[in-house]
């Protein structure tokens, strides 16, 4: 029995959002071979907008910016993305009637910081 | 003759039409309907994380394609959409009995020894058979139907191709995966034939152009779609082992599959969920 | 629990040592709020602590599908069906996400997700207390969705700004994802809260016996509780920010008076908000009880890993045979 490590791959995934988009990174995944990768990848990363282009690339066959290289950069990932909370928008009201606020991506976000003792 | 019906208020008022896009409407509702209820069973337990994932939205977006049906029966005056998929006895359906088959050994809660094969060759041969079907409705006389079929076939093409890369892959890996696939399909070819079927107003579906073809139509584009995939086509005919679900005909594993997914709806069927 | 580091103390002083400079220098990044990548150096403390949060975050995930997806086939509407099942597709996705993060920082141990998925099913990776709990009714779904994710919330959001950038990346990506996840509980909590007197009485039924997991869902306030708090080398190396205390009570200020206003109680009369200490005061749950719950046995841990254990062995054909070369299409 094969050992699953050897032929389970990281593939990284990439896609584009429109014409003018720059092919953007998503993340990775592990598939035994690109044709898998591929039908993975869309899923995963990208069920919730709209894509016209997917790439996936065999993370082995990428050839990275070493730690020192990087250390020179400033080093950030765009991940800006919006989720559909469309079909839960009535609960505002009703929080409101009961004198609560509803958890939006605001509220929620907010709670990065929490109060110290 | 050629007529378009634009609105369910004029489907009703011919009562051979209406019966026949009725009995079509549950076809296609039903189908999908069961089909996602077995994938939904399936959730957390595939194969591998990255494949659940996926999988996972085939079925929602097939569940979602049998809502789009049961709110056109809705539409026509045969009830709520949750109590049409919630609160239909067995010989009220009108899925292929195939479709209903359980996932394998074992419940999704205890012990499920769920058979990936299964999964495999009966969701590729549905997603075929899919094509087939909406492809002939998509020119339905029934003006909303044609724009449902339309809309779903937007969405097939990656279902189709996800379960095609499965069977392609697992015929010809290693020889446990081609024996289990090879003995599901021999199975499938036993049952899966109501599937392709119309059932007992098949003719008048045809008739009333609610379907561009009829089920020998079906049947034969489904074998030719199917024949450029299988490495080894079964010999002797398809059949339908356990009778015709386009005529009400069920096993026990429909029962089985209506008492989970209706419990908590029959718990209070008055309650707002 | 940990045994992904086996070259042991004896390594480590000399180790620490020769990399006296590596480790400022490391050191002063963090202070300075810089984001570490998987490939940079990194102290094996650090590196330790990152792979035990993150596989253990990961494998809850992936456990914690199996609490709610008990209810998937069974949600009561068409809406209800779809939503959750998107729900608990996302924290498959999650636990994807998760994982990939903590198979990079393995890599060097020569571990994989295969040793990930052994060292569950044996025992020596521990999956959230929560996810050992039962799901008896339909108001468990809602309450897993509202209270269970509202406490993960609370914990991931306080490590949106973790000092490691792949898993700060992921947490980005899953924190987005609760918004919709909050509110899909909420939603389900609205409708029985708001409902008729059996949909009330299953759901102050399921808060009264998911109070205590909740509770302990933060763990113990200090080391002495259960003896093995790992909160100061996460807070020291900016990979949280806030105490296991800072956090339970942050949860207690953002849910309890939502829990409050749907006319729900908690079983605990003891609660209250203490305006001069400016806290929450509760009853402690039993912290002996959690640590009998973590190490698997919990009221349903066995039948939890059994069926994650079904799941992956019963399916191991199917990847076995993904190792030959497929057809092209």
């Amino acid at each position: 029995m094969a050992k699953e490590s050897d032929f389970y791959q990281v593939y990284e995934v990439f896609s584009r959002r429109g014409n003018k988009a720059p092919m953007q990174h998503q993340f990775s995944l592990l598939a035994p071979n690109k044709e898998m990768a591929m039908l993975m990848a869309q899923e995963n990363f990208m069920r919730r907008e709209e894509v016209i282009d997917v790439w996936v690339v065999r993370q082995s066959d990428i050839r990275k910016m070493t730690s020192e290289e990087r250390q020179g950069l400033t080093n950030r990932l765009d991940n800006k993305e919006y989720r559909t909370t469309k079909g839960y928008g009535y609960l505002r009201q009703k929080w409101k009637e009961k004198e609560q606020g509803m958890l939006d991506e605001k509220e929620i976000m907010s709670w990065r910081e929490v109060k110290r003792k | 003759m050629s007529k378009i019906v634009e609105t369910a208020e004029i489907a009703r008022q011919d009562p051979s039409y209406y019966q026949a896009l009725r009995e079509l409407l549950f076809q296609l509702a039903d189908d999908d309907f069961i089909i996602s209820f077995r994938g939904s069973e399936w959730l957390g337990l595939a194969p591998h994380i990255e494949e659940d994932v996926a999988y996972s939205s085939i079925t929602q977006n097939t569940m979602g394609h049998a809502v789009m049906y049961y709110n056109l029966l809705e539409e026509l005056g045969e009830g709520d959409a949750n109590f049409l998929a919630h609160d239909r006895g067995a010989s009220d359906r009108r899925n292929g009995a195939y479709l209903e088959k359980r996932n394998g050994e074992g419940k999704y809660l205890e012990e499920p020894y769920f058979d990936w094969a299964l999964a495999v060759v009966r969701n590729y041969f549905y997603e075929s058979f899919k094509k087939v079907k909406l492809e002939a409705i998509s020119t339905s006389s029934y003006k909303p139907l044609a724009n449902v079929a339309k809309k779903v076939l937007m969405e097939h093409p990656y279902h189709f191709a996800h379960w095609k890369l499965w069977i392609k892959q697992l015929q010809t890996s290693s020889e446990e995966a081609k024996k289990r696939i090879q003995n599901r399909i021999e199975e499938a070819w036993e049952e899966f034939l109501d599937v392709l079927e119309l059932g007992n107003y098949g003719n008048e579906m045809v008739q009333h152009q609610l379907i561009a073809i009829d089920e020998e139509t079906i049947k034969g584009n489904w074998l030719e779609e199917v024949k450029t995939v299988l490495v080894a086509m079964p010999e002797g005919p398809l059949g339908k082992k356990y009778g015709s679900g386009r005529n009400g005909e069920h096993t026990s594993d429909l029962d089985q599959a209506l008492g989970t997914l209706a419990e908590v709806f029959q718990s209070d069927k008055t309650a707002i969920w | 629990m940990y045994n992904y580091v086996e070259d042991g103390d004896s390594k480590t002083s000399a180790y620490m040592e020769q990399d006296q400079e590596k480790y400022e220098a490391f050191m002063t990044r963090i202070e300075a709020g810089e984001k570490i990548e998987a490939d940079d150096w990194m102290p094996a403390d650090y590196r330790q602590a990152l792979i035990k949060l993150i596989s253990m975050h990961g494998i809850s995930e992936i456990m914690g599908a199996l609490p709610e997806k008990e209810w998937v086939p069974k949600a009561p509407t068409l809406k209800r069906k779809l939503g959750i099942m998107a729900k608990v597709q996302d924290e498959m996705g999650h636990g994807q996400l998760l994982l990939r993060v903590a198979e990079d920082l393995m890599k060097p141990y020569g571990k994989t997700r295969e040793d990930l998925m052994e060292d569950l099913l044996n025992g020596d990776l521990k999956f959230h207390n929560v996810f050992h709990m039962p799901t008896k009714t339909w108001a468990d779904a809602g309450m897993v969705g509202w209270l269970v994710d509202g406490a993960a919330i609370i914990s991931q959001t306080n490590m949106l700004d973790a000092s490691y950038g792949p898993y700060q990346r992921a947490l980005q990506r899953i924190c987005q994802e609760e918004v919709f996840h909050a509110q899909h509980g909420e939603s389900i909590i609205m409708a029985l809260a708001e409902g008729n007197d059996y949909q009330r009485e299953i759901l102050q039924e399921s808060l009264n016996r998911w109070w205590p997991a909740l509770l302990m869902f933060f763990g113990p306030s200090s080391a002495e509780t259960t003896g093995s708090s790992k909160q100061d080398i996460m807070i020291n190396y900016k990979i949280r920010k806030s105490t296991n205390e800072e956090l339970r009570q942050a949860f207690l200020s953002k849910y309890l008076p939502r829990v409050f206003s749907l006319g729900l109680t908690v079983p605990d009369e003891t609660v209250r908000y203490d305006e001069k200490e400016e806290k929450w005061i509760y009853k402690q749950p039993d912290w002996e009880e959690f640590k009998q719950i973590i190490r698997n046995k919990g009221p349903r841990s066995k039948e939890r890993l059994r069926v994650r254990e079904i799941a992956y062995e019963n399916n191991r054909w199917v990847r076995q045979a993904l190792a030959t070369d497929p057809v092209s299409v």
